[in-house]
């Protein structure tokens, strides 16, 4: 009988490119999972329309003149706002399905097969929420063209790219702080509840719903250092102002290494909590 | 090879051990001369694995697509996957249901997949936990059948279950675990070799007078000191329950009993030889 022969022999180099072959599986998996469940699919993307209206009858009774301006124009409530719903069901979401993909796989029993297979557990933690990491992206951007169209607002289209570079930019924060909130929800079964905690916290001072004029001195002070509130008036810049790359330049120069340190500690944190659950023989358990 | 042994013998642990997913507390467990714990992808690809239980699959998408997934984190290409995965189908007999969701399948259909997908990188040692303990008798019978042709072509199986009746003419050797401890290595023979049986169930008639004298009394009497007699659990007022003292022998006994003349119809053990082996070293006999 013969072996199926691993990509290790042929150095480090093979062995991450026979790990990111593996990722399209984890891709078409979920796909044909999310499929299967088309209600909460559609569900999914009704809430987020019911919320733009929300939104838009809000901006009705919003004094404009209190919004920041942005290129030296006002802008109306909703398209201040509609960046904030964007990159808050972003965060939300993909905080969430980061944090709650592995144990996912524990709840479903599956978790210790991936481990059987001669994967790295660094490709099965990203190959369980690969497909959100995908999906979400798309979605806030689909979003955010639709809300402009349905609605008219003025965003400047010469700044979706850069817009959806700072998004890019600030995938691997969210990641890392999900990554740790899976490692600690394997290890401790419940965590869900402190990570939305901890999102709704970050997005309430981000400035994603209202000017961060609004709050007391130095709490605004506080909320401008909040990776949040960084990622978010990076977008707003070039979508909002019409500032193209040159809006873009300090929130990248921010997010970069702040999300190289995030997504390395939160690997860090998973490693430990998985050999932690290893040694103790509680892998399967939930 | 089989593994045997009582709930909480340690038969999953030991299994999980030499899978690499757990750490043994103490010592050092080697699969193929290869040291399990921090497992290498080699021997990985090595291993197959039937857990117990069922919920080890991808449960809202196809046979095929499980396969499909666990051959690419295996190394496969798509391409080879789907072929190996139809292959493996066909051998287990589930081609016809390739496309039904594995959800939809029956605990034997399941149990067959989950052999399958460990059967995918054409093990050399396929580990196998519990694999008929909740399949109806001709289910179980066909798991075996597949796993018998598996071993017969070279593949080492250990096969992990409480089930004593299951290893009778399909393991090679046994290992009896009690308490984390081996208690009994060997072959079947050699463990049915230990049996002593001290049970008996008789099925009697009253010599003298069929409608007349009680028939229990009289065979209290004569067996006197060297067993304990009560009626069978059956109900059938034929069928007595021998328990034979420490030094009594079942024939001077039974001879008693036909001296006494009671006719003995039929004389069996309570318990399989194997099964009154299994209890006594498993310490369940009494």
């Amino acid at each position: 009988m013969t072996t199926v022969a691993s990509s290790d022999r042929h150095g480090p180099l093979g062995a991450l490119v026979g790990e990111l072959r593996k990722l399209p599986a984890f891709v078409r998996r979920d796909f044909i999972v999310a499929w299967s469940y088309r209600l909460p699919f559609v569900g999914d993307w009704l809430g987020l329309v019911l919320q733009a209206f929300m939104f838009y009858f809000v901006g009705l009774m919003v004094d404009e003149s209190k919004l920041p301006t942005f290129g030296g124009s006002q802008v109306s409530y909703l398209e201040f706002v509609a960046v904030g719903i964007a990159m808050s069901a972003f965060i939300t979401l993909a905080l969430g399905r980061v944090a709650s993909g592995m144990q996912q796989e524990q709840f479903a029993g599956t978790l210790e097969s991936l481990l059987m297979t001669p994967t790295s557990p660094a490709t099965v933690q990203l190959g369980s929420v690969v497909y959100d990491l995908i999906y979400i992206p798309i979605r806030t951007a689909v979003f955010l063209v639709v809300i402009a169209v349905a609605f008219g607002l003025d965003f400047h289209l010469d700044g979706l790219l850069p817009a959806a570079v700072v998004l890019l930019a600030f995938i691997p924060f969210v990641w890392g702080l999900g990554i740790a909130s899976a490692g600690t929800t394997l290890t401790f079964r419940r965590g869900s509840g402190i990570v939305g905690l901890g999102s709704t916290v970050l997005v309430l001072f981000s400035g994603a719903y209202y000017p961060l004029d609004l709050l007391p001195g130095w709490l605004a002070t506080l909320a401008e250092g909040n990776p949040i509130t960084i990622a978010v008036d990076g977008m707003r810049e070039p979508l909002l102002a019409g500032s193209g790359w040159e809006g873009i330049g300090t929130a990248i120069l921010v997010l970069v290494p702040l999300s190289a340190v995030s997504l390395t500690a939160g690997a860090l944190v998973f490693r430990a909590c998985l050999r932690r659950e290893r040694r103790r023989g509680t892998l399967g358990l939930y | 090879m089989a593994l045997l042994g009582p709930n909480g013998a340690g038969k999953t642990t030991l299994v999980r051990v030499l899978t690499g997913l757990v750490k043994p507390d103490a010592g050092t467990a080697r699969v193929l001369g290869i040291e399990t714990w921090d497992c290498p992808r080699e021997l990985r690809a090595a291993m197959g694995l039937v857990p117990s239980g069922d919920r080890s699959l991808y449960l809202r998408i196809s046979g095929l697509e499980n396969l499909v997934f666990f051959g690419r984190l295996n190394g496969m290409s798509r391409r080879e996957a789907t072929a190996r995965g139809r292959e493996l189908l066909e051998i287990v007999g589930l081609a016809d249901s390739a496309r039904l969701r594995s959800g939809f399948y029956s605990h034997g259909m399941q149990k067959r997949l989950s052999i399958a997908r460990a059967l995918l990188t054409r093990p050399r040692v396929l580990l196998i936990d519990e694999a008929t303990h909740d399949l109806d008798p001709a289910a179980a019978s066909a798991v075996r059948d597949l796993v018998r042709g598996i071993a017969d072509e070279g593949a080492a199986v250990l096969w992990a279950t409480q089930r004593i009746e299951e290893i009778r003419g399909f393991a090679d050797g046994v290992t009896l675990l009690r308490e984390g401890q081996a208690v009994f290595q060997g072959t079947v023979s050699q463990l049915i070799a230990l049996a002593v049986p001290r049970r008996y169930v008789l099925r009697l008639r009253n010599g003298y007078d069929s409608a007349g004298q009680a028939l229990e009394p009289l065979v209290r009497d004569a067996v006197g000191g060297r067993a304990e007699i009560a009626s069978a659990e059956d109900g059938d007022p034929q069928d007595y329950l021998l328990h034979l003292a420490e030094d009594a022998v079942l024939g001077e006994v039974l001879a008693s009993l036909t001296a006494a003349n009671v006719d003995v119809l039929a004389c069996r053990e309570e318990r399989s030889e194997i099964e009154n082996a299994y209890l006594n070293l498993a310490g369940g006999g009494s």
